[in-house]
C-alpha cells in the first residue's frame, strides 16, 4: 500500500522553517489545497479529496533533536521512521512502547495523525500518553507549539491531543516531544487454542481479577489466527479461535505470571496453552503488529467496542468469513472482510450489522481501508453525534478554508 | 438569602435571581455578603473578588438554565469544585454567576468488567477510591488534596499527584464527559469505549480550567489495584545527593510508583506534626514507592536502595507495615497542613524541569533563597521534575513580600530556561498568565485563542482566565501585591 513519496511529493521541506514558509506562501493568494504525507502507509485511509492539490512529504524533516536519555524523553522531527526512531532508543535501552505497523516506512508523524496502536496498548498505553509536546504548522504557514519537553505539564491547552488522530486536517506536525519507557528485560507470550470463540468469554472475565498484570489480551478467530501464525512463520497450533496473552518485565517475574496465568485460565478452560518459545516471542509480536496490513481482503475496519462485548461482536463477524484480531482488554477489533465481499453491496452488508452492533455498546466502527469508490456506501466514519460538531468547530477556527487534508475526516472536515 | 445585598452595578437584577431560585431552589442559592465572602478566592489568595452569586445546581438540567440565562443577560459565570485551586482558577473576575458543582456527587455506575466508573464532577476524588476499595480497582490519579478535591476540578486542571509519575496523569484516566459548553449546549464527548473517530475532544477538554463550559458527568478509566508495594525512605546528608539519587534512578530505567522529595524545613515541621520519627538533622528525605506484583517489587526496590547507597544516602528505611506505609504518606499528603508551624503565611510555586536539571534547580532554588533571605522549604513530586518550593514569610511586611515574588519568579524563569514549565499540574489561572508569554509565542498563544473562541466565543464562562488578553500583561485587572498565604488542607 505504500506510496513513494519522494518521486510524487510536490514538496519535501528539510526543516520546519521551509515548511512554514511553504505553507505561508500557499495560503496567500488562489490558495491550494495541502495533503501532507509521510511514509504514505495509511493514505487510503478516510475519504479521497475531490480537488486537486500539492503534496508535501516530512520524509525529509527526520532529525533527532534531542534525545537526553537520562530524562527519558526524546525530541525527533516528524518524519523519522519508527524503524529509526526505535533502533536509536533501543541503544538506551529505551522504546516507544508503541506496536505499528510498517514500521521502515511510518513515520512519526504519520502514526500520530493516525493514532495507530497495537495489542500492547492495553499494558502501555498510545499516542495519547506518549506524546508530551510538539511543533506544528497550520494552513497559513504559523508554526506552532503545544506541551514542551517535560513529562509532567499543565500550562496551556493541550494541542498534542487534539492533533492525535486528526489525520493531517487541522496541521501538519513538524517536530514531536515522546516520553520514553524502558525495554523490559524479557516479554513472553501465552498461546491459547479455543475450540470456541465463545470459550474466550469466561477467560476474559477471568483476567479481570488476574493475578497478573498482561500487556496485551488479543482474541484471533479462525482466520485471524492462520494469518498471524502464517505472518509469524511458527507453527503455531490454530483452532477454532486463538487467544494471544502477553506479559512484560524481569526474568522471574515474567516467569512467574505465564505460571500463573496458565493456571488462571485452567481454571476455567480444559484445553492447552502454549508458551511461546524465548526465541520467537519476537516474531509473534511483529506478525500480531503486522495484522492490519496483513491485507485479505477488500475492506479492513477497526471497531471500538466496550471490552464486554468484544467475544460477541467476534463470534459475528467471524460469522461474515472475516479475519479478526481484537484487542479485547481494550475493545479495538481490526477486521479484514473475505474475498467474496467484491462488490460494495456485499461488503456492505457485512459492515451494517457488525457496526450496529458496535454502535448498539456505543463504540463505532470505521473503514481503514477500502476502494475509494466504496466509501461513500460503507460511510468510513459512521454515524456521526453531537461531538462531531465540536470537531467541526476546531477545524473551522485553526483551517478556515479547509486546505488541509480537505475532506478526509468525516467527508467534511 | 437576602437579594437586596446585590451590589447595584451587578447585572444580577432581582428578576434575574428570582429566575436563578426558580432554577436550583431556595436552598441553592447565596447572594447575601457574608455567605459569599468564603467564595472570593480558592487555594490562591493573592486575588479576592466576590461572585455576585453561588448557584449549587444538582442536575445537569439545571446547570443548562443557570448558562442560558447568564448567557441572556451577559453575566459572566465560572465554575467551581471545591476550590482548592493554587492557581486562582475560580476566581469570579468581574463578578457574576459562580456555578458550585459540589452538589452534584453521585457515582452513576461502576463498570469493573469494562473498567470504568462514570461520576459526577462535585464528587471528592477520594470518595471514588474509597467506594471501590475491596473490588481491585482504584482511580489512580491522587493529588495530595485528594480528601478535597474534586473530580471535575481534577478534569479542569488536568490534576496529577504522587502515583501519577507511574500511572499518568488525570488526562490518561478519562474517557469521555458530558459538558454543558458556554452557550448552553449539552455534548457528550469521547465515552467508556477508546478510540472514538474524530479529534480527541476528551483529550484536548482535560486541562481546560473552565473555559470551554461547565463539566457535568465525567467517564473515568479505573485501573487495578497493585499487588504489593514496597515503601522506602531514603535519607540524605546533603539536598544535591538526594537529587543527583532521583536523576539516577531515572537514568537507570526504573519507573518507581512515586518518588517525592521533602527536605529539611518540610521534614521539620512534618515531625512536629506526625511524629513519624523522621531525622531532624537530615537535609533531604526521599519518599519512594515500587508496586506491583510481588515477584517484582522486591529486585526494584533492591535496585533503588543500591543506587541511593552510591549516591550518599545515610540510610534507606523501609515501610514495614501497612500501617507504615499509610503514615508516610500521611506525613507527605499533609505536609502543605504542617507548613503552618513554620510560618504565618507561604507561597507554594510549582514549576517543572527536566529531570536530569533537578540538583541544578534545587541549588538555584537555594540561592535565589540567600539572595532574597526568604526562607524556602521543598516538598514535591521529585520523579517527574515537578517542583513545589515553598516561600515562607510574613504578609504583613511589604518588603518580604516583594522579595517573595521576586524570589518566584526567578525560579519559575530559571525553570523555563532549563527547558521546563511554570506549571506541572496546579495550572496557569490568573496566578500565572503573566508567565504564558515567556514559555510560548504570539502565535502559540493565538492559536490557543483560536481554539477557545471557538467554544466559549462570548468569552462569559471563566472570562480572563489561562490566556493573556492580547497585547497585554493580562494582569492589568489585579493589583498583584501580596502573595496571600495558602490555604492549607
Ligand atoms: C494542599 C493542596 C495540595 C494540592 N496538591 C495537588 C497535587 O498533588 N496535584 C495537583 O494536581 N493539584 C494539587 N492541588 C491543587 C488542586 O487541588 C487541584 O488543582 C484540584 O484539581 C482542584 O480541584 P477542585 O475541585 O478544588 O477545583 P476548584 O479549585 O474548585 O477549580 C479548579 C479549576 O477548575 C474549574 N472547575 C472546577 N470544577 C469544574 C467543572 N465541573 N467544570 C468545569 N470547570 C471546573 C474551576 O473553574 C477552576 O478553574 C493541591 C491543592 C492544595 C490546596
Amino acid at each position: 500500500m505504500s506510496l513513494a513519496p519522494a518521486a510524487e511529493s510536490d514538496f519535501q521541506p528539510s526543516t520546519q522553517e521551509e515548511l512554514s514558509r511553504w505553507l505561508a506562501d500557499n495560503s496567500t493568494g488562489p490558495a491550494r489545497p495541502v495533503f501532507a504525507v509521510g511514509g504514505g502507509t495509511s493514505t487510503q485511509f478516510g475519504y479521497p479529496s475531490t480537488v486537486a492539490g500539492q503534496t508535501v512529504s516530512t520524509t525529509r524533516l527526520d532529525r533527532v533533536i534531542d534525545y537526553p536519555a537520562r530524562d527519558m524523553t526524546v525530541t525527533v522531527e516528524a518524519g523519522i521512521t519508527i524503524e529509526r526512531l526505535q533502533q536509536l532508543l533501543a541503544t538506551e535501552r529505551q522504546r516507544l512502547p508503541i506496536d505499528i505497523p510498517e514500521a521502515d516506512w511510518a513515520t512519526l508523524g504519520g502514526v500520530l495523525a493516525t493514532n495507530a496502536s497495537g495489542s500492547r496498548r492495553l499494558g502501555l498505553g498510545t499516542m495519547r500518553d506518549a506524546v508530551i509536546g510538539l511543533s506544528a504548522v497550520d494552513a497559513e504557514g504559523r508554526l506552532f507549539k503545544s506541551g514542551g519537553r517535560v513529562v509532567k505539564n499543565v500550562a496551556g491547552y493541550d494541542l498534542c491531543k487534539m492533533l492525535i488522530g486528526s489525520l493531517g486536517t487541522l496541521a501538519v506536525v513538524s517536530q514531536i516531544t515522546l516520553k520514553l519507557r524502558p525495554i523490559p528485560e524479557r516479554s513472553a507470550i501465552l498461546w491459547v487454542p479455543l475450540s470456541a470463540i465463545g470459550e474466550a468469554e469466561p477467560i476474559l472475565e477471568r483476567l479481570t481479577s488476574s493475578a497478573t498484570r498482561p500487556v496485551a489480551i488479543d482474541l484471533l478467530d479462525r482466520r485471524g489466527a492462520e494469518l498471524v501464525s502464517a505472518k509469524s512463520r511458527l507453527s503455531l497450533p490454530v483452532n477454532a479461535a486463538v487467544l494471544v496473552v502477553g506479559v512484560e518485565g524481569g526474568v522471574r517475574d515474567t516467569d512467574w505470571q505465564l505460571r500463573t496465568v496458565q493456571d488462571e485460565i485452567r481454571r476455567v478452560q480444559s484445553g492447552e496453552s502454549h508458551a511461546v518459545e524465548a526465541g520467537e516471542v519476537d516474531n509473534l509480536w511483529s506478525a500480531l503488529t503486522e495484522f492490519p496490513v496483513a491485507i485479505e481482503g477488500p475492506v479492513t475496519f477497526k471497531a471500538s467496542l466496550l471490552p464486554s462485548r468484544t467475544v460477541a461482536f467476534v463470534e459475528q463477524s467471524a460469522r461474515f468469513g472475516c479475519a479478526i484480531q481484537a484487542h479485547a482488554g481494550s475493545g479495538i477489533v481490526t477486521g479484514h472482510l473475505p474475498g467474496s465481499a467484491e462488490t460494495v453491496e456485499s461488503a456492505q452488508a457485512i459492515i451494517r450489522p457488525v457496526r450496529q452492533a458496535a454502535e448498539a455498546c456505543g463504540g463505532s466502527l470505521v473503514v481503514m481501508r477500502c476502494d475509494d469508490d466504496w466509501k461513500a456506501t460503507l460511510n468510513v466514519f459512521g454515524r456521526s453525534t453531537p461531538a462531531t460538531d465540536l470537531m467541526r468547530t476546531l477545524k473551522t477556527q485553526l483551517d478556515p478554508r479547509g486546505l488541509l487534508n480537505p475532506r478526509r475526516l468525516f467527508g467534511d472536515m | 438569602m437576602h437579594p437586596s445585598t446585590t451590589p447595584a452595578d451587578s447585572k444580577i437584577t432581582p428578576q434575574v435571581l428570582a429566575r436563578l431560585v426558580e432554577i436550583v431552589g431556595v436552598g441553592g442559592i447565596l447572594s447575601a455578603r457574608e455567605e459569599l465572602v468564603v467564595y472570593e478566592c480558592d487555594g490562591y489568595t493573592i486575588e479576592k473578588n466576590t461572585p455576585d452569586v453561588v448557584v449549587f445546581p444538582i442536575s445537569t438540567a439545571q446547570v443548562v438554565e443557570i448558562v442560558k440565562l447568564c448567557n441572556q443577560h451577559q453575566i459572566p459565570f465560572v465554575p467551581r469544585g471545591a476550590g482548592t485551586s493554587l492557581a486562582g482558577g475560580c476566581l469570579p473576575i468581574g463578578g457574576g454567576v459562580m456555578i458550585a458543582l459540589t452538589r452534584m456527587k453521585k457515582i452513576l455506575e461502576v463498570n469493573l468488567r469494562d473498567r470504568y466508573a462514570v461520576v459526577e464532577p462535585g464528587l471528592v476524588n477520594v470518595h471514588l477510591t474509597n467506594h471501590l476499595k475491596g473490588t481491585g480497582y482504584h482511580y489512580a490519579p491522587d493529588p495530595s488534596s485528594q480528601g478535597a478535591c474534586t473530580i471535575g476540578g481534577n478534569f479542569a486542571t488536568n490534576s496529577g499527584g504522587p502515583h501519577t509519575l507511574k500511572y499518568g496523569v488525570t488526562v490518561n484516566h478519562v474517557l469521555g464527559a458530558e459538558m454543558v459548553l458556554p452557550d448552553g449546549r449539552v455534548v457528550e464527548i469521547g465515552g467508556p469505549c477508546e478510540d472514538s473517530p474524530g479529534y480527541d475532544l476528551p483529550g484536548l477538554f482535560v486541562g481546560n480550567e473552565g473555559t470551554f463550559g461547565v463539566c457535568t458527568r465525567i467517564t473515568v478509566r479505573l485501573t487495578r489495584d497493585p499487588a504489593a508495594y514496597r515503601t522506602m525512605l531514603g535519607i540524605f546528608n546533603s539536598i544535591q545527593d538526594a537529587t543527583q539519587t532521583i536523576s539516577n534512578i531515572i537514568g537507570a530505567g526504573i519507573v518507581p510508583a512515586a518518588l517525592e522529595l521533602m527536605d529539611q524545613g518540610i521534614i521539620e515541621a512534618v515531625e512536629a506534626a506526625f511524629h513519624f520519627g523522621f531525622p531532624l538533622d537530615a537535609a533531604a528525605v526521599l519518599l519512594i514507592e515500587v508496586d506491583g506484583l510481588e515477584v517484582a517489587v522486591d529486585d526494584e526496590a533492591r535496585q533503588i536502595i543500591d543506587i541511593c547507597n552510591q549516591t550518599g544516602a545515610r540510610e534507606v528505611r523501609t515501610a514495614n507495615s501497612p500501617k507504615e506505609r499509610l503514615l508516610l504518606w500521611k506525613c507527605r499528603k499533609q505536609a502543605f497542613g504542617a507548613i503552618g508551624r513554620l510560618s504565618p503565611s507561604y507561597c507554594t510555586q510549582d514549576g517543572v524541569v527536566p529531570r536530569t536539571k533537578l540538583p541544578e534547580i534545587l541549588a538555584f532554588i537555594i540561592a535565589m533563597s540567600e539572595k532574597h533571605a526568604i526562607r524556602i522549604v521543598n516538598v514535591f513530586h521529585a520523579g517527574d521534575g515537578n517542583i513545589h518550593p515553598i516561600l515562607l514569610f510574613d504578609e504583613r511586611d511589604a518588603d518580604q513580600v516583594r522579595r517573595v515574588l521576586a524570589a518566584s519568579d526567578a525560579i519559575l524563569e530559571k525553570c523555563i530556561e532549563l527547558g521546563g514549565s511554570v506549571t506541572g499540574e496546579h495550572g496557569i489561572g490568573v496566578e500565572k498568565i503573566n508567565l504564558m508569554n515567556k514559555l510560548f509565542s504570539e502565535i502559540d498563544l493565538a492559536v490557543m485563542a483560536q481554539v477557545r473562541d471557538g467554544y466559549n466565543p462570548s468569552g462569559l464562562c471563566s472570562p480572563r482566565k489561562m490566556l493573556p488578553t492580547a497585547g497585554a500583561c493580562g494582569m492589568e485587572h489585579i493589583e498583584r501585591s501580596t502573595p496571600g498565604r495558602r490555604a492549607a488542607l
